[in-house]
């Protein structure tokens, strides 16, 4: 197993984390993913990249927020997650944590990822 | 590096797989199926080699894409005499990721995803040119910087294809290594702070570079640039001002009359100023490829000739 799938796996054991993927802004790629797949994770994470840069366009470093650092879009039974780890000439890694709400909440969960989400490109 | 050639489906006792194009991406899954480590190498346009370790991809050297080192040093990850330091230590003994590390340069975990996004990119780069010959061959000297363990070669090729769809559909199609960018002046205000790499594009957008041309200067993935620099074709802040000739690889294929390229391209890639910047079918449209656009843009994409939709 390589570092970054560790790094991956140790997120997964938060509390009602299905999917840990670390996803490249630039391209929308997977770079590693673990846990569930679900069918059109490939997709998801592309989606995602470009919700992240129209985001992080809007707040941008040179407004008075700061750039982006974390998205959350909630829905009765999930909470997708989004952490931007590192990010430069619209390019850099973001992390994509599927929790069930079930098993947790979404403040927590949040909180948890942040803790761990360091770790991961170190 | 022991190369296995227990199967002739992927080496022939010579150790050469003659191959036409389309050809890469069985041979890569043969390969992987076969556990076979080795170099592949790919003759072709941009062509390239591509490191084997049981069968998955450790490294892949191209033209077509900057390597992990380009990547590293000309983004700013990693400094350049830390870079020469931790090269000089260990490079010899193919230690240089570790040292790298241990130094404290880049992390061990940001280390990996670049390796992985530049060997996407790399495979990219060889898919989406044209393969002339592709030739099993024993590793004498092993990559600088390999990925351990290797990428799995279907997924590496999944990324490949699901990035030429991408392009296919995009609002103003980029050729990745065929068109030639201009800044448009004026459309564009300069904004204080770190950016979204805009404006250092904007700067190299004189004409001359392609995204892969872009890519190389700034150290960042061939695909990614293509598509911000189609973002801003379509925001219209760039246009195509001229279009490579795919004659380049004249002497590593033949160009059939069916895939000749119109116009008074320019045949060398060099020289002669370049025509005046014109918008492309489009470039600032509202609405996305028509289907029977998907499939010239796709070609053209393979083969490096743009050809306008008829109508209709």
């Amino acid at each position: 197993m390589s570092g970054l799938s560790e790094s991956l796996h140790r997120i997964l054991e938060i509390d009602g984390a299905r999917t840990v993927t670390l996803v490249d802004v630039g391209t929308g790629m997977i770079v590693e993913s673990v846990g569930e797949e679900p069918a059109g994770l490939p997709a998801a994470a592309a989606s995602l990249a470009d919700e992240a840069r129209l985001a992080s366009a809007a707040a941008g470093p040179e407004r008075s927020g700061g750039d982006l650092e974390e998205m959350l879009v909630v829905s009765p039974d999930h909470v997708h997650l989004l952490k931007v780890l590192s990010r430069s000439q619209d390019e850099g890694f973001m992390l994509f944590v599927d929790v069930d709400l079930a098993r947790t909440n979404a403040a927590l969960a949040a909180m948890r990822v942040a803790q761990f989400a360091p770790a991961v490109l170190r | 590096m022991d190369m296995t050639r227990s199967e002739p489906a992927v080496a022939g006792d010579d150790s050469s797989v003659p191959s036409g194009p389309g050809q890469l991406e069985p041979m890569l899954v043969s390969i992987a199926r076969l556990g076979t480590s080795g170099l592949l190498r790919v003759t072709g346009d941009p062509g390239g080699v591509i490191y084997l370790t049981d069968g998955r991809i450790a490294a892949i050297s191209t033209p077509g894409a900057p390597d992990p080192e380009a990547i590293l040093l000309r983004s700013g990850r990693v400094p350049e005499a830390g870079w020469s330091s931790a090269f000089a230590a260990a490079a010899s003994d193919g230690r240089m990721g570790a040292e790298l590390v241990k130094r404290d340069l880049i992390g061990a975990g940001e280390l990996e995803a670049v390796l992985r996004t530049a060997l996407a990119d790399a495979l990219f780069a060889l898919v989406a040119g044209s393969v002339e010959e592709c030739r099993l061959e024993e590793a004498a000297t092993p990559a600088l910087l390999p990925l351990d363990p290797g990428a799995e070669a279907e997924w590496l090729l999944a990324e490949a294809e699901r990035r030429l769809g991408v392009l296919a559909g995009l609002r103003a199609p980029v050729s990745h290594d065929r068109d030639r960018l201009t800044a448009v002046q004026g459309a564009w205000t300069p904004r204080v702070g770190p950016g979204d790499g805009r404006a250092e594009i904007l700067a190299l957008a004189n004409g001359r570079r392609t995204a892969r041309d872009m890519a190389f200067v700034l150290g960042r993935g061939v695909y990614a640039v293509t598509l911000q620099l189609s973002r801003m074709c379509d925001n219209g802040l760039l246009v195509i001002g001229s279009t490579r000739s795919p004659a380049r690889a004249a002497g590593l294929r033949a160009v059939s009359a069916e895939t000749a390229p119109p116009g008074p391209a320019d045949a060398n890639g060099s020289g002669g100023a370049p025509p005046l910047p014109r918008r492309r079918r489009g470039g600032s449209g509202q609405a996305g490829p028509r289907s029977a656009e998907k499939a010239s843009v796709l070609r053209m994409l393979r083969t490096g000739v743009r050809r306008e939709p008829s109508g209709g």
